[in-house]
């Protein structure tokens, strides 16, 4: 059952880390730059605000979603011999997409946002060109693509061996009775990416192709509203499915450290139930001021958006701590931060599910709250699960160790990420709203508590980076091959 | 007034996380056997998750009986002698049927847009959000507010429309009851 990885995989996985990486200092350093203008530090136009907010935003969610199916790829080697070509295909869509994107931004001047709201797009196109939307939308439809050709693969592979994706959730265990364990979390995991993020990407493509479709021939329109159910079936599980594709990391890795098993009982397999099952539900508390959808389905948006919290709550989070627990486990870089990266998923929840209780989401939505909720998530949960797996790639496959700096790496940068998220939650709560390139002066002092915040992590994410790419000239130079245990 | 819940919420429970995980890493310096740890940890989490569910309904309860859709509650305390405005947004600016109302005014405000989507926030004098609705093209959605303080409101447009988003702002007046100054 313990395949090793293809080293061809080994090697792209190496290419999506660096990737990974490099994007995020420059996505962080636009980040920065956004707060210093909204905190009236620094001042550039409000069309180059939002040409680096559209960066920014799609630049993220994109590395998040690359970084995270390294992640998946790598591990789910372990139990499911996997084709590399596949890896590689994604690689090449995803660089490709990307490359458009940036065109579209930077030379095509597009600035609509990475949620694309139709019918924002057509307008502009209507106003400043149709190149910068046409470069755009298809960019993020050819990545779209890429992903979906991986998961439909490994779908395919799930059900070779395992029998099918039902399967691959436990469903014999959950409603067969069967006794035992289901398949490993990394399976059941997979599983539950493939359908939600399958779902997710082609609403997308719908809704990409159609506002290519309005922009090329505007007598053929879509609905706003349906294009915003689209819009948000995508973004809000394909965001969420960054971090269930991470948390894998966090399972196989903790396991190894504390050197307890981590199995996939009962529990843990209706847990993954419920979240593929909410998961698809819940983008709907993204529409909760749009009065004109029906309200059992607004209010289903409130309930299972609670819901969705208890799975990570109750199982995944609560499984972490007890494995921890009295383990004596050796805390190095790739532990601590996974460890710390639980903490940061439910601390983001938290005012997730607090947003999506209607009456509050009434004067909240659309507020600096929102963005306050899923850096914590994304910041401290997916980032984090990230680059303690870029440690633990370099601690295994080569012979990196850890030391003082990374201690202190790891506390600069969740120390100054909980600054930052804490300045967007305050600016939230005093009615900042997102999404706007200048301040009122009584919003201004938050901006620059994060833009300062945003400084020391962009450093910490300078030195991450310096320490993965020192640590990666070791990694494969053992002749023959032999991965080490984390361990030790 | 949710603004102050949510935030004052969000620090407590993330105080009661932080001390969870801060305890369980204290205690990881130990050693202990995984499967009695389990056993009393499976036990532990079921009154954790009850007392989850609990803390869920409850918000539920609390907060569905409020939902800003529907006229129901405004027509309890009595609304049908609303005044009725349309809203239209457009970029950047807001168009509207009625600028200045008076305290007390019951408003029902009927938003929509006519190029792509905006959102209508109304802020109050302290520049607190009170009310909003998303203004779709091709859709009108309803939203309700009382005037209860005189003083300068303004419409904030709360939904990314491009480069003017910022400046979507419309002032409205509410003059105080029972007749205008002439400032
Ligand atoms: C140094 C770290 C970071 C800083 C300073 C930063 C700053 C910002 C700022 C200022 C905004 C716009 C807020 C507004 O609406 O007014 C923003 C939006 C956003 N950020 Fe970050 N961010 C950081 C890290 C991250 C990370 C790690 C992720 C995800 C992995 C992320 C994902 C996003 C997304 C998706 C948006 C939404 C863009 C939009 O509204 O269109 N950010 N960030
Ligand atoms: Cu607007």
């Amino acid at each position: 059952m313990n395949e090793a990885i293809h080293p061809l995989a080994r090697k792209t996985v190496v290419w999506h880390l660096a990737v990974t990486s490099l994007v995020l200092i420059l996505m962080m350093i636009f980040g920065v730059i956004m707060l210093m203008n909204q905190g009236e530090m620094i001042s550039i136009t409000p069309q180059w605000f939002y040409k680096i907010m559209t960066a920014h935003g799609t630049g993220m969610v994109g590395i998040a979603a690359l970084g995270g199916t390294a992640i998946l790829w790598y591990f789910l080697s372990k139990y499911v011999k996997l084709n590399p070509a596949i890896l590689i295909v994604n690689f090449v869509l995803f660089l490709t997409g990307v490359s458009m994107v940036l065109i579209a931004i930077f030379v095509f001047d597009f600035s609509d946002g990475w949620t694309f709201l139709y019918p924002l797009p057509a307008q502009s196109a209507k106003m400043y060109g149709a190149a910068g939307a046409v470069f755009f939308l298809s960019g993020m439809l050819i990545l779209g693509i890429g992903f979906l050709l991986l998961y439909m693969y490994l779908a395919a592979r799930l059900t070779a061996v395992y029998g099918g994706l039902g399967k691959a959730l436990g469903w014999d265990i959950i409603f067969r009775g069967k006794k035992g364990y289901g398949p490993p979390a990394a399976v059941v995991a997979t599983a539950m990416v493939i359908i939600t993020n399958s779902t997710a990407l082609l609403a997308g493509a719908t809704v990409l192709a159609a506002s290519l479709v309005n922009i090329i021939n505007p007598a053929i329109t879509i609905d706003p509203l349906l294009a915003k159910h689209f819009t948000y079936a995508f973004g809000h599980i394909f965001a969420n499915c960054t971090i269930y594709m991470a948390v894998i990391a966090v399972y196989e890795v903790l396991s190894e450290y504390t050197k307890r098993p981590w199995k996939a009982n009962k529990v843990f397999l209706i847990a993954w139930n419920c979240s593929t099952l909410f998961t698809l539900m819940i983008y709907t508390h993204h529409l909760l001021m749009d009065f004109a959808v029906p309200k059992w389905l607004l209010i289903i948006g409130q309930v299972f958006s609670y819901a969705n919290g208890l799975p990570v709550m109750v199982v995944t989070a609560y499984g972490a701590l007890m494995i921890v627990y009295r383990s004596r486990m050796k805390w190095d870089f790739a532990s601590s931060l996974f460890f710390l990266s639980m903490f940061g998923w439910v601390a983001g929840a938290i005012p997730a599910i607090i947003d999506a209780t209607i009456v509050v989401n009434h004067v909240m939505h659309n507020t600096k709250w929102v963005p306050g909720h899923f850096h914590t998530y994304m910041g401290m949960g997916v980032v984090a699960m990230i680059i303690g797996f870029m440690y633990y790639f370099n601690k295994t496959e080569g012979n990196q160790e850890h030391r003082g700096i990374d201690t202190f790496t790891i506390a600069l940068y969740f120390v100054f990420f909980m600054g930052l998220v804490g300045s967007f939650l305050y600016a939230g709560g005093i009615s900042a709203p997102r999404r706007w390139s200048e301040h009122l002066p009584q919003w201004v002092l938050s901006d620059q508590v994060g833009a300062v915040s945003g400084i020391f992590i962009v450093l910490a994410a300078i030195i991450f980076t310096a320490r993965f790419f020192s640590g990666l000239r070791c990694v494969g130079s053992q002749v023959p091959y032999q991965k080490k245990s984390a361990a030790g | 007034m949710y603004q102050q819940i949510a935030m004052y919420t969000t620090v407590f429970f993330v105080f009661l996380l932080a001390l969870a995980f801060a305890s369980v890493y204290g205690e990881s310096k130990r050693s202990g056997e995984y499967s009695t740890i389990q056993e009393k940890g499976y036990k532990i989490r079921k009154f954790y998750f009850l007392g989850l569910i609990a803390i869920m309904a409850f918000a539920t309860v609390m907060t569905l009986g409020r939902l800003p859709y529907d006229s129901n509650q405004a027509e309890a305390e009595g609304l049908n002698e609303g005044i009725v405005v349309k809203v239209t947004g457009i970029q950047y600016a807001w168009e509207m049927s009625e600028e200045t109302f008076k305290a007390g005014d019951k408003v029902q405000f009927d938003v929509t847009a006519s190029d792509v989507t905006h959102g209508f926030g109304l802020y109050n004098e302290n520049m607190e959000l009170v009310a909003q609705t998303q203004a779709m093209p091709g859709y009108t959605n309803t939203v309700y507010y009382t005037f209860k303080e005189p003083g300068t409101y303004q419409i904030l447009c709360l939904e990314y429309c491009s480069a003017g988003h910022h400046v979507m702002v419309k002032e409205i007046v509410v003059e105080p009851e029972g007749g205008a100054s002439d400032e």
